[in-house]
């Protein structure tokens, strides 16, 4: 009951979130001149030749509020405008070309996070102070100060240079051949779930293989960063009334750690979930760049670089608030699930 | 050594110990401690702060936080024809025990509550571990009844239904159940499980005098009042007839008027659930009010045991006379007791009040006073009376 008109209020803040996100990003782009913002909706070298019309098209030249207003039309049409640098084009298409590379490693990534940085930190806060504890401790720190990029140079070194067993890149050259040449159909884009949707395991296989190193040098910190929160957390409400009352009913060790102390430790745990994965999502730049992934990430590394492209950063930077507010939204509603104190306010 | 309990008495605490190991050194918090309880009387624990109240009653529920330790000692609880000591038990009795024999209410009602679950979710806990077999069977009772008057396809639904709660209430472990529990539609047959307890809930409600208990049920800890809160906690307590309430200063955070509704509640309860109560508290008038025995504790000892008249008519320890003395009343000089309670860190030799107290000899400073009867059911631990 309460908690659906939580969910409903929520989403009508969305609008009014989302429409400042869009002010704050036009205000930034206001920077530049109207010969500069023209660039956004450029797609060949005549009409290069031909500013002025564009300028004039877009209402480039008149008061802000109209500016706004055609811009975010446009917007709300897809048109976010075309990409000078390759891979040319409208940026909307390129965003959504690159997105699978970057959503594959997050769907594997994000849990692996989530789940192993719970249950690391219950432990360790569980067995206070005995082995098990001081290892997950000494190891998150080791973990937490590990750079991911570090990590992924290191990881590309034994297991490519060295070993041998798996290369940069989505795909083995063959399978990377394979799933481009028909009757192989790319169904989602998603290589792990089109190798199983066409029926060719090794597809899926080689892909899983490919993330095995991105997603191991992705998680090492973010896991531990989960499991320190996890473990104070934890360590706190085990401490609380509650906890000896349960006892008290007469429920096992199990339960009371499971069901009265794990579930109030997990509101902080929450939030740090919510933006690691927002973060993964919106491309690590650092990581797909060192492994060669045609994701958002290395997508907008590329656009930012000298000389920018203006249409490709603005899309990404638009691309990437919006998520976050999404996220955000995924957050709170996870927040008031688990809280019903929140449902209130 | 078979240890035995008389038929009369419900719980036997001799000569406990505990201990909490810190870092600043072994604070003796409980230095041998005995207690006897009668079946279906209240017997008041009474102290100051840090006086091992609170770790004596966790301690008979065998749930001493740590770092403490309970030393040695026994705790006999009375189990029909023989004893059990309880602190011989392995973990699986205990959680058997809590909740159902022995249960607690705690001093914080707010704090006691989970702030995540509703009422109906904590009390309903208790009654899901300890009744689980008697919800069974009103639910069975329930399908009987609705059995007849189905159509054919409820009448399947039904008899699928009742199988599942005869194995329910046989072989409640069984790894069949708990598969057939995780499937989801299907698992829709704990929903009368769920009305079940839920009644019950609303029933033990209203018994604690709770108003409008049908809504009540469904709220979160932080929409109930302090008094209300207290309510559930000590529901939550009762909620599977215990024989033994421990009442750790369950009406301290509450204001006064409340205070008085909650003893008045706890006094009609024990009369009519026939359980008996420790009441640990600090406050005498309390004690006055719902007590049969009271026992004072200073420092980790029992000093003095009697019934409550006798306590306040006739106090025999040194420390008893200074505590009901330090009662302010109107028209009399208020008097504290000089000095300060000891840091069980490093406790006073000899009588552990010897340091504070009025009549202190020199023996006192040396020697541990024995427990001496001076009257039938009227103990005290000083060297002013002799065994």
């Amino acid at each position: 009951m309460g908690m659906r008109a939580y969910i409903i209020r929520r989403l009508l803040l969305l609008i009014p979130t989302i429409i400042g996100v869009t002010l704050l990003i036009f205000s930034v782009v206001q920077v530049l001149s109207p010969e500069q913002r023209a660039a956004l909706y450029i797609t060949s070298e005549q009409q290069a030749d031909d500013i002025d019309a564009i300028i004039e098209k877009y209402h480039l030249r008149d008061p802000v509020y109209i500016q706004y207003f055609v811009w975010i039309t446009q917007v709300l049409q897809g048109n976010l405008g075309y990409n000078v640098k390759s891979p040319s084009g409208r940026v909307l298409q390129n965003i959504i070309n690159r997105a699978p590379a970057t959503i594959e490693l997050t769907i594997i990534a994000a849990p692996v996070i989530i789940l192993s940085g719970i249950a690391l930190g219950v432990t360790s806060a569980v067995h206070r102070d005995k082995l098990i504890d001081h290892v997950t401790r000494v190891t998150s720190i080791i973990g937490w100060s590990f750079p991911s990029f570090w990590l992924g140079i290191l990881l590309l070194a034994i297991f490519y240079a060295a070993l041998g067993w798996v290369g940069p890149g989505r795909l083995n050259p063959d399978a990377s051949v394979f799933i481009i040449t028909p009757p192989f159909t790319r169904y989602t884009k998603l290589n792990t779930i089109d190798g199983l949707l066409n029926g060719q395991l090794w597809i899926t296989v080689d892909a899983l293989k490919h993330l095995i190193l991105p997603v191991a040098s992705l998680t090492v910190q973010s896991i531990a960063l989960i499991v320190r929160v996890m473990r104070s957390s934890m360590l706190e409400a085990l401490t609380k009334g509650y906890i000896v009352s349960a006892r008290a009913k007469g429920l096992g060790q199990k339960e009371v750690i499971n069901k009265h102390a794990r579930r109030n430790a997990l509101i902080p745990v929450v939030t740090l979930a919510g933006m690691l994965s927002a973060g993964l999502l919106t491309g690590v730049v650092i990581t797909e760049t060192i492994f060669s992934i045609p994701g958002l990430g290395s997508y907008a590394a590329h656009m930012a670089l000298p000389p920018p492209d203006i249409a490709g950063v603005l899309g990404f930077t638009l691309f990437t608030g919006v998520l976050f507010v999404i996220v955000n939204l995924i957050v709170d509603v996870a927040y008031a699930y688990i809280d019903p104190r929140i449902r209130l306010g | 050594m078979e240890k035995t309990i008389e038929s009369g008495d419900l719980l036997d605490v001799k000569d406990l110990y505990v201990n909490f190991y810190t870092y600043a050194g072994v604070v003796e918090a409980i230095d041998g401690v005995s207690l006897l309880l009668k079946q279906g009387e209240t017997l008041g624990l009474v102290g100051e702060t840090g006086c091992g109240k609170s770790v004596t009653s966790l301690s008979i529920i065998v749930l001493v936080p740590p770092p403490g330790t309970i030393e040695k000692g026994d705790i006999l609880l009375n189990a029909g024809d023989k004893a059990i000591n309880l602190l011989k038990q392995n973990d699986r009795t205990l959680m058997n025990i809590r909740g159902k024999d022995i249960s607690m209410v705690f001093q914080d009602p707010r704090g006691a509550l989970n702030p995540v679950y509703t009422v109906t979710q904590q009390v309903g806990e208790a009654l899901l571990l300890h009744r689980r077999e008697e919800m069974c069977k009103r639910v069975l009772q329930n399908l009987e009844r609705d059995i007849p008057e189905a159509n054919t396809l409820k009448r399947f639904i039904y008899n699928c239904e009742k199988k599942i709660y005869e194995k329910m209430m046989n072989k409640p472990k069984s790894p069949s159940l708990r598969t057939l529990s995780k499937i989801p539609i299907i698992n829709r047959y704990q929903g009368r499980l769920r009305n079940e307890i839920r009644k019950e809930v609303v029933e033990l409600l209203r018994i604690m005098k709770i108003a409008d208990p049908e809504r009540v049920v469904d709220m979160y800890p932080h929409e109930l009042s302090g008094g209300m809160a207290q309510r559930v906690v000590i529901a939550m307590a009762l909620s599977c007839n215990p024989r033994l309430l421990l009442a750790d200063e369950p009406t301290t955070n509450l204001d006064v008027t409340i205070q008085a509704q909650i003893l008045l509640l706890i006094r009609e309860l024990k009369e009519k659930m026939k359980s008996s109560i420790l009441y640990v508290t600090h406050d005498l008038g309390v004690v006055a009010e719902i007590c049969d025995r009271v026992a004072v504790m200073y420092a980790g000892n029992v000093v003095e045991v009697a019934d409550t008249f006798t306590i306040f008519k006739k106090p025999s320890h040194p420390y008893t006379q200074d505590l009901l003395a330090a009662i302010p009343r109107p028209g009399k000089e208020f008097k504290s007791i000089r000095g300060e309670v000891p840091a069980l860190i490093s406790p006073p030799k000899g009588c552990r009040y010897h340091p504070r107290c009025s009549k202190a000899m020199p023996t006192c400073a040396l020697v541990k006073p024995q427990v001496a009867e001076i009257e039938k059911g009227h103990l005290v631990m000083c060297h002013l009376y002799k065994r």
